[in-house]
């Protein structure tokens, strides 16, 4: 268990497939010198400055996403052992294709393995970040997903470590998602494609993946707000439009709930902009002066309030349902049925 | 000064770590355990005996090697000749197989150098094999494909899909030496007042019962007895007789590869064919058991086994049982595959109208291993009930052919009988069934040629996802 802990954590900085390999963050730092010293025309100084200050580094809200991050590896591999894989789901999917549809025949089968990979890949990757985008969604507009999502989003400050501040419930709907998607997408397209169904990859890595994680996307989680033009913000989420996500201002609420495409946004309706010259504060809520990062409020409260929405949500279902039959069988309360004196 | 004390450490040193090498090999072997029976006054210093069941391996493999003579026409000599080395007892029967092999040298030429008067048909599970049609026992339904055997060109019916050299052989290994180890040996025969170990085997002998019941258990595995000292591919490549394994098998250094301890036969085989890929253990974990037990039969001096020691043993023999079922499952899972793959070529050949001929071959081929070991799975210690009706059910009683029909049984006369069956297509994913059911219900590992392999690779390269990561 220990030495698998230590191979997790370890991998955590060194596979390609991993949002914080270390080349992509050595290129997220070259990118975001580059932006603030080029574009911005603002000196090395202050580039360094927004990047490696300690007072983003060394604050308790950095300190929590560590903590975060030692104690999830070590939940994650007791937990996920119990989750569902995505191999099952996609044997189950492969099965029952062959069931449904009585034999298999192989589409564009004389198509060269690359266009077969291509479209695999490409599926894979809509479907994907679709489903990102869309439990995100919900981790916001459901109030008990939300009590666990909070704990991400009470960040005061974003560094590329951020992504590991999660709550142990919210990450284990991540791999479900994870799962549910990848086992439907490899079950079905492995059905109807073949063998030759492939994922693209660079050094292991999805190519898609590869190349977001390479333009800067440890970016999203930092201080340097880097956007990209209107037109191609309508169709790819930049790092400044996932600040604004984060963002305090009641504006910014619910928006760019996106990864890698920001189309999604523009269909439910969840699209922002970003803003040149943008300067945000970022957190839970914009009049707190005084946010607990504590182990307590990012494991413990999340239950707690989660408990309190639930719990609002049944009396409010079976309040809904007495008033319905009530309505049905035309009771009248007492009061009406006095007789006046 | 200080080199006088450094020599001798040395030395010291030398000496020490080769004896502690030495005995340790030894003590890895299956050979060379000291005689317990007391009072013995025989010559044998050693009481390791299973020569016996190395010469029923000899008989299975040199039958294998029978059945593949035919020429399509009847020959009542090749049938009487196969019947001799199944059911006979008869002096001056040569080994057909294994044999000498270029720089490959073995030892003995005939089967009475190993043992005389053994045979096979004695030793066969009796039960009536629900998965081969006409409701025959099996010894009835072998002695059945004998005689087809010797009928069919190279042993092959092309009109019903059989290969009887691998049908008769992968259901030899399982009714014969893996029945009998496990559904017998290892089982009853470790009952307290059955084969004591405080009494010779029989009289003069050199082991105890409890020896040698053990000793047999471990002659019908097929393994040679230094395979702790070699990996599994020198075990695999030993059977393969390949020259470069001849260094390996040679332990004695004598220049000749003792078929009774140097050889690897049967399920030993197989084990090691699919510990090669490093994904299981199942020949070290069935040789360290029978080593393991071994040793505490003989650690007990001769003495009546006390319950613990009995309880101990046991626990080594449901190591044994377990992984060599597992073997047994896998190769299941292996040809299953195999024979996927070929309906795959042929439903291709088929609907090209290509020649269909040699893939068929090799089609029926695949399918008489897979059907022989499943067949032999179920010839265990326990009954494997609803798994094998699925399994039996799932492969049928023949490949399907490509009329879409398939043997469903035998008429009075010794004559398939065919019916209607699943299409090519259907029948692909009985493969998938059949692969998925060793998994599920036997846990195999190894999974050579598994039609999802593609699934699995998938999702090792897309990655598990199971992280406390936000986007």
């Amino acid at each position: 268990m220990f030495t698998d802990y230590i191979a997790e954590m370890t991998a955590t900085f060194i596979d390609p497939r991993k949002r914080v390999f270390v080349g992509y963050l050595l290129l997220a730092v070259f990118i975001a010198v580059s932006w603030v010293c080029f574009y911005q025309r603002r000196s090395f100084r202050d580039a360094l400055a927004l990047l490696f200050s300690p007072a983003i580094w060394l604050s308790s809200s950095a300190k929590l996403d560590y903590l975060l991050l030692v104690i999830n590896k070590a939940l994650m591999l007791l937990l996920s052992p119990m989750l569902l894989a995505q191999l099952t789901l996609a044997s189950a999917i492969f099965y029952g294709c062959y069931e449904l549809f009585g034999q298999r025949t192989i589409v564009l089968a004389e198509a060269p393995d690359w266009v077969i990979a291509l479209l695999f890949t490409t599926i894979y990757f809509l479907l994907d970040d679709f489903f990102r985008f869309f439990t995100h969604r919900l981790m916001h507009r459901w109030p008990w997903l939300w009590a666990f999502h909070k704990v991400h989003h009470s960040a005061t400050v974003l560094t590329p470590l951020t992504i590991f501040r999660t709550h142990p419930v919210e990450a284990i709907i991540f791999v479900l998602r994870s799962s549910c998607v990848q086992g439907v997408v490899i079950g079905a397209l492995v059905f109807f494609l073949g063998d030759r169904a492939d994922i693209m990859t660079v050094l292991g890595a999805n190519v898609v993946i590869f190349i977001f994680n390479l333009v800067g996307s440890n970016l999203r989680h930092s201080h340097v707000a880097i956007h990209y033009s209107r037109s191609l913000e309508l169709i790819f989420m930049s790092p400044a439009q996932h600040q604004i996500h984060h963002s305090v201002d009641a504006c910014h609420y619910d928006k760019n709930f996106g990864v890698v495409l920001s189309v999604w946004d523009r269909l439910f309706g969840s699209h922002h902009f970003s803003q040149k010259q943008q300067t945000l504060r970022f957190g839970l809520d914009a009049s707190a002066t005084e946010v607990s990062h504590s182990l307590w409020s990012a494991y413990i409260v999340p239950f707690v309030e989660s408990a309190g929405c639930i719990k609002q949500a049944i009396f409010r279902l079976t309040r809904c349902c007495r008033l319905w039959r009530e309505q049905r069988i035309g009771f009248r309360t007492p009061t009406i049925n006095k007789v006046p004196k | 000064m200080k080199l006088q004390k450094i020599i001798p450490a040395v030395l010291f040193t030398s000496v020490s770590a080769f004896t502690f090498s030495a005995m340790t090999h030894a003590d890895n072997r299956y050979a060379d355990f000291p005689v317990t029976v007391h009072g013995y006054k025989g010559k044998a210093t050693t009481s390791e005996k299973y020569t016996g069941q190395i010469a029923r391996h000899l008989l299975h493999n040199s039958l294998k090697k029978l059945a593949a003579k035919g020429n399509g026409e009847a020959n009542p000599a090749l049938q009487a000749q196969m019947m001799s080395y199944y059911a006979g007892k008869e002096t001056g029967r040569a080994i057909i197989d294994p044999t000498t092999k270029g720089s490959f040298v073995i030892k003995q030429s005939e089967i009475d150098a190993v043992s005389g008067g053994k045979n096979l048909a004695g030793k066969v599970y009796g039960g009536v094999i629900s998965g081969w049609p006409g409701n025959m026992t099996g010894p009835e339904m072998l002695e059945f494909m004998i005689a087809k055997a010797s009928v069919a060109n190279k042993g092959y019916d092309p009109l019903t899909g059989y290969d009887y050299p691998q049908l008769i052989s992968k259901f030899i290994m399982g009714a014969v030496f893996y029945n009998q180890a496990v559904d017998n040996y290892l089982d009853e025969k470790l009952a307290a007042g059955t084969k004591p170990n405080d009494k010779p085997y029989k009289e003069g002998a050199a082991y105890t019962g409890k020896e040698h019941v053990w000793d047999e258990a471990f002659g019908y595995f097929g393994a040679p007895a230094h395979t702790l000292a070699l990996s599994a591919s020198d075990v695999y490549n030993i059977a393969k007789k390949k020259p470069a394994a001849f260094a390996k098998a040679d332990h004695n250094g004598d220049g000749v590869v003792d078929v009774v301890t140097e050889m690897s036969f049967a399920h030993a085989y197989y084990a090691a064919g699919f510990d090669k890929s490093g994904k299981t253990q199942y020949l070290h974990n069935i040789t360290r058991a029978f080593v393991d037990g071994r040793r505490l039969i003989t650690n007990a001096k001769g003495a009546a086994l006390t319950q613990e020691q009995r309880t101990r043993l046991k626990d080594y023999a449901a190591v044994i049982a377990t992984n060599w079922e597992k073997v047994i499952a896998e190769a299941v899972f292996k040809y299953a595959g195999s024979t996927y793959k070929d309906l795959q070529k042929l439903k291709a050949t088929v609907e090209n109208n290509g020649d269909a001929n040699a893939i068929f071959r090799q089609y029926a081929k695949h399918w008489g291993e897979m059907k022989g070991f499943s067949l032999a799975l179920q010839t265990g210690n326990k009954n494997l009930g609803g798994v094998a009706v699925k399994l039996n059910r799932l492969v049928g009683f023949s490949p399907v052919l490509l009329g879409n029909t398939q043997v469903n049984d035998i008429d009075s006369t010794g004559v398939y009988v065919q019916g209607p069956s699943e299409s090519l297509e259907g029948y692909m994913l009985h493969m998938l069934k059949v692969q998925k059911l060793m998994v599920d219900e036997f846990g195999v590992v190894a999974r050579n040629n598994d039609a999802l392999e593609s699934l699995g690779s998938l999702a090792t390269k897309l990655g598990s996802g199971k992280h406390a990561e936000n986007d």
